[in-house]
């Protein structure tokens, strides 16, 4: 036993010890791998950043009440007695003051322009109550101050302030004949809301012509089951039968769509790319084998085994295989992580949203998994054909 | 035995290095013929748009309203030719998920307009204006949910509501019509105006957009400068595009998304064939000494860089063709399911003939140095190497 351990460790050494001979062949193999690797896990972070953005943004404690079937903000239509209504339902957390925290909001769509492309896009300005900030976690201002109740300023998403033109502090913006003042910058914890503009509720009604007229409504629940009761309360009754859905349910089907077509897309194109990297391995190892021939035959004519010429050039494979794996996810993370990038969010919704390109360690893992299923295929029939050479043909070849 | 016959010998001379250079040949131009297809389905909306037609919105954006008093004065300006507007119905059928295109237009005119992207009979364009709740469905839609014309369908809107609370409305399939050109999608279904306007229970009187075909390209600039001024500093300013322009600026909004897919792919593309080619380049120097007694027996040096070419040339095609067959089976495969998206996806012929240059470029372009090499070669150095 102990002496097959250390025939297939001095068989890999020498293998890998002549790889400079292969040097070209090799180096084809490790950037096919690498190549693989890195388009699988560009397209994999791309999904996984979009997902934590949008589906990071909800809450379970907040139930968010739309039209029914509206499937997203922005269709939605909530009636001003709707939302008297809304408010006096059950499971509705109260404030201090006893009354309920909700917030009946506008979402519009507005343009602007991207400060990458100078292309014009559609962005969110959402009007909202004083209780509208409270009720989304990790709201906090940057810079500058939040507007004032019944005045023409905004305050303005971190990340949307970046990506598009005209939103710096004490900037004035104009929304058709509108003009409005950004008074202040705010963070939220990297969630959809960075990518919004918020005005003041009753103003933007008026200066968009929407008096009297919702979209949605926010409320706080005393805990997150108590959703159930406030479903029920907007089913049985005629003048509501609106959609109650938890923030956190609405922005995970939101995200799904888009991440799913991502993910869809990556992973077959890594697979099919994956086949076209595996034939370049097994070419390169074919040819090792080849190159080997004579040296191979040697071992075994002074009594080294079959196994140990399989595993020697099995190994080098997989090692190859892995090194082009961290080359491809090194490189994946030095260039996307952390890229930023703004499309037009997913679901029903019809505006921008600014994310950024994150790679997790078991996204790594998933890059380097197919890396090693690479050099195993790629290796396996190679290092058949090594382990069953006659020994003759190759002294003689 | 003919040069034909010792081209296809050397290449299978490894049958299963060969084998392996075809695949790989194969993924990448079914990848080539993917990514082509989808990047041109991506930006058929610009291709189909017609230099003189321009669209007006509201300048806030695009999803704010007009109020329909606009389309009479719009159409009173000089240089417009036909015009007809559209209003966003948000349509879905029975389950919210299984959304539906919709528009509520101005049946007649709607008609005139899209008249040289769509096919209508006589009877279809009398029935839809004569008929109040009539919808006209295109024939994908049609196929695709199995309607019949003569149906009876309710569509339900995700904005709007009927004055009695319904979100759902209820229609006669009156006539279909199928696309004049190819980049014209029918998978989408008009309704008229009025009876929309009637029954909504708000929003009354507004519209989403106007289309208008001007008299000629030379008068877009005033007709769109014209437009514009008219309703500046109303309550509801308008901007006015050419329809390509809009088309390009909405497809921009997917962002850098698509731009950093298409690089990937394209990245990946150009190193499979990178790896084939050297590949490719080992083969035949491998056979340094055979080409040497080939030279000794007579063989002309342009002969043998013929020989050489045209095998690698063999390899890509038969690899590419293929290549481009997966392509199309698997563009046919997923057009379905992405048909709301994606209308016009289709691998078009004059990709296909892109793709077989870029075989036959791939070909002569990883040839050329070993055969270049082969056709040099000093008989002498060739069976002196080994």
């Amino acid at each position: 036993m102990r002496s097959i351990l250390l025939q297939t460790l001095a068989v890999t050494v020498i293998n890998l010890k002549s790889l400079p001979q292969r040097l070209w062949m090799s180096l084809a193999t490790v950037t096919a791998v690498g190549l693989v690797v890195a388009v699988l896990l560009t397209f994999l972070a791309m999904a996984n950043g979009f997902q934590r953005t949008i589906a990071g943004s909800g809450a379970t404690d907040i139930a968010m009440v739309l039209r029914g079937g509206s499937e997203a903000e922005i269709n939605s239509v909530v009636l001003r007695d709707q939302v008297r209504l809304i408010e006096e339902g059950p499971g509705i957390a109260r404030g201090p003051d006893g009354k309920p925290q909700t917030s009946a909001e506008l979402y519009l769509t507005v343009d602007a322009i991207k400060r990458s492309t100078g292309t014009k896009a559609n962005l969110p300005l959402r009007g909202l109550g004083p209780q509208g900030a409270a009720l989304r976690r990790g709201i906090a201002l940057t810079a500058g101050r939040m507007f004032t109740p019944g005045s023409n300023e905004i305050v303005v998403g971190k990340a949307l302030g970046s990506e598009f033109e005209g939103f710096d502090l004490g900037q004035t913006v104009t929304f058709g004949t509108s003009r409005w003042t950004v008074v202040g910058l705010f963070s939220a914890e990297g969630s959809v809301f960075e990518s919004e503009i918020w005005a003041d509720l009753p103003v933007l009604q008026s200066l968009f012509k929407r008096t009297g007229a919702f979209q949605t409504v926010r409320a706080r629940l005393t805990s997150p089951a108590a959703i159930e009761a406030l479903k029920a309360y907007s089913d049985s009754d005629p003048r509501l039968k609106l959609d109650v859905i938890s923030e956190a349910a609405y922005f995970a089907k939101q995200a799904s769509n888009t991440s799913d077509l991502i993910q869809k897309l990556g992973w077959p194109l890594a697979i099919a790319m994956a086949f076209g990297s595996l034939a370049g391995a097994l070419n390169t190892m074919y040819s090792s084998v080849a190159a080997r021939a004579t040296e191979i035959a040697t071992l075994r004519a002074i009594g080294f085994g079959g196994f140990s010429t399989f595993v020697g050039t099995l190994a080098e494979s997989l090692i190859l295989a892995a090194i082009g794996g961290l080359i491809g996810a090194f490189a994946t993370y030095l260039i996307f992580d952390g890229f930023t990038a703004s499309t037009m969010g997913g679901g029903g919704s019809f505006s921008q949203v600014v994310f950024n390109f994150q790679l997790s360690p078991s996204l790594i893992g998933q890059g380097l998994l197919l890396a090693l299923i690479v050099g195993l295929v790629g290796g396996l029939f190679p290092a058949l054909r090594a382990a069953r050479m006659p020994i003759i043909a190759g002294l003689y070849g | 035995m003919n040069d034909l016959v010792l081209i296809r010998k050397n290449l299978f001379r490894r049958k299963l290095r060969a084998i392996l250079m075809i695949v790989s040949i194969l993924i990448a131009f079914a990848i080539y013929g993917v990514l082509a297809s989808f990047e041109r389905a991506f930006y058929a909306n610009q291709d189909r748009a017609t230099a003189d037609r321009l669209v007006v919105v509201n300048k806030i954006n695009m999803t704010q309203p007009l109020p329909i008093s606009y389309y009479n004065r719009v159409a009173a300006i000089d240089g417009v030719a036909q015009i007809s507007h559209f209003s966003w119905f948000g349509g879905y059928y029975q389950e919210p998920k299984n959304f539906l295109v919709a528009l509520a237009v101005d049946p007649e005119n709607w008609m005139k307009l899209r008249d040289s992207d769509f096919v209508f009979s006589p009877e279809v364009r009398t029935a839809f204006i004569r008929e109040r709740t009539g919808v006209l469905v295109g024939a994908r839609m049609l196929e695709k949910w199995g309607w019949k014309v003569g149906d009876h369908i309710p569509i339900s809107s995700n904005i709007w509501s009927q004055r009695n609370g319904s979100h759902s409305w209820d229609f006669t399939i009156v006539g279909s019509f199928t696309a004049r050109i190819p980049q014209a999608d029918t998978n989408f279904m008009v309704m008229g105006y009025d009876y929309f306007n009637e029954t909504r229970s708000f929003g009354k009187d507004l519209i989403t957009w106007l289309t208008l075909r001007t008299t000629s390209v030379a008068a877009n600039d005033r007709v769109m400068s014209a437009i514009d001024t008219m309703f500046a500093n109303s309550p509801f300013e308008t901007a006015t595009d050419s329809e390509k322009a809009f088309q390009k600026s909405f497809a921009a909004q997917i962002g850098n998304i698509a731009l950093i897919v298409g690089l990937v792919v394209g990245a990946a593309f150009v190193t499979i064939l990178m790896i084939v080619g050297n590949t490719m380049v080992m083969a035949v120097r491998e056979r340094t000494r055979e080409i040497g007694v080939m030279k000794t027996l007579g063989f002309s040096g342009g002969r043998i860089l013929r020989m050489v070419l045209g095998e690698s040339v063999l390899l890509a095609l038969l690899g590419g063709l293929p290549g481009l067959g997966v392509a199309f089976v698997l563009i046919t495969r997923v057009r379905d399911s992405l048909m709301s998206f994606l209308p016009t996806l289709s691998l078009a012929p004059d990709i296909a003939a892109a793709a077989v240059g870029l075989m036959i470029a791939f070909g002569l372009i990883t040839g050329l140095i070993p055969a270049f090499n082969a056709m040099r070669l000093n008989i002498v150095t060739a069976l002196g190497r080994s």
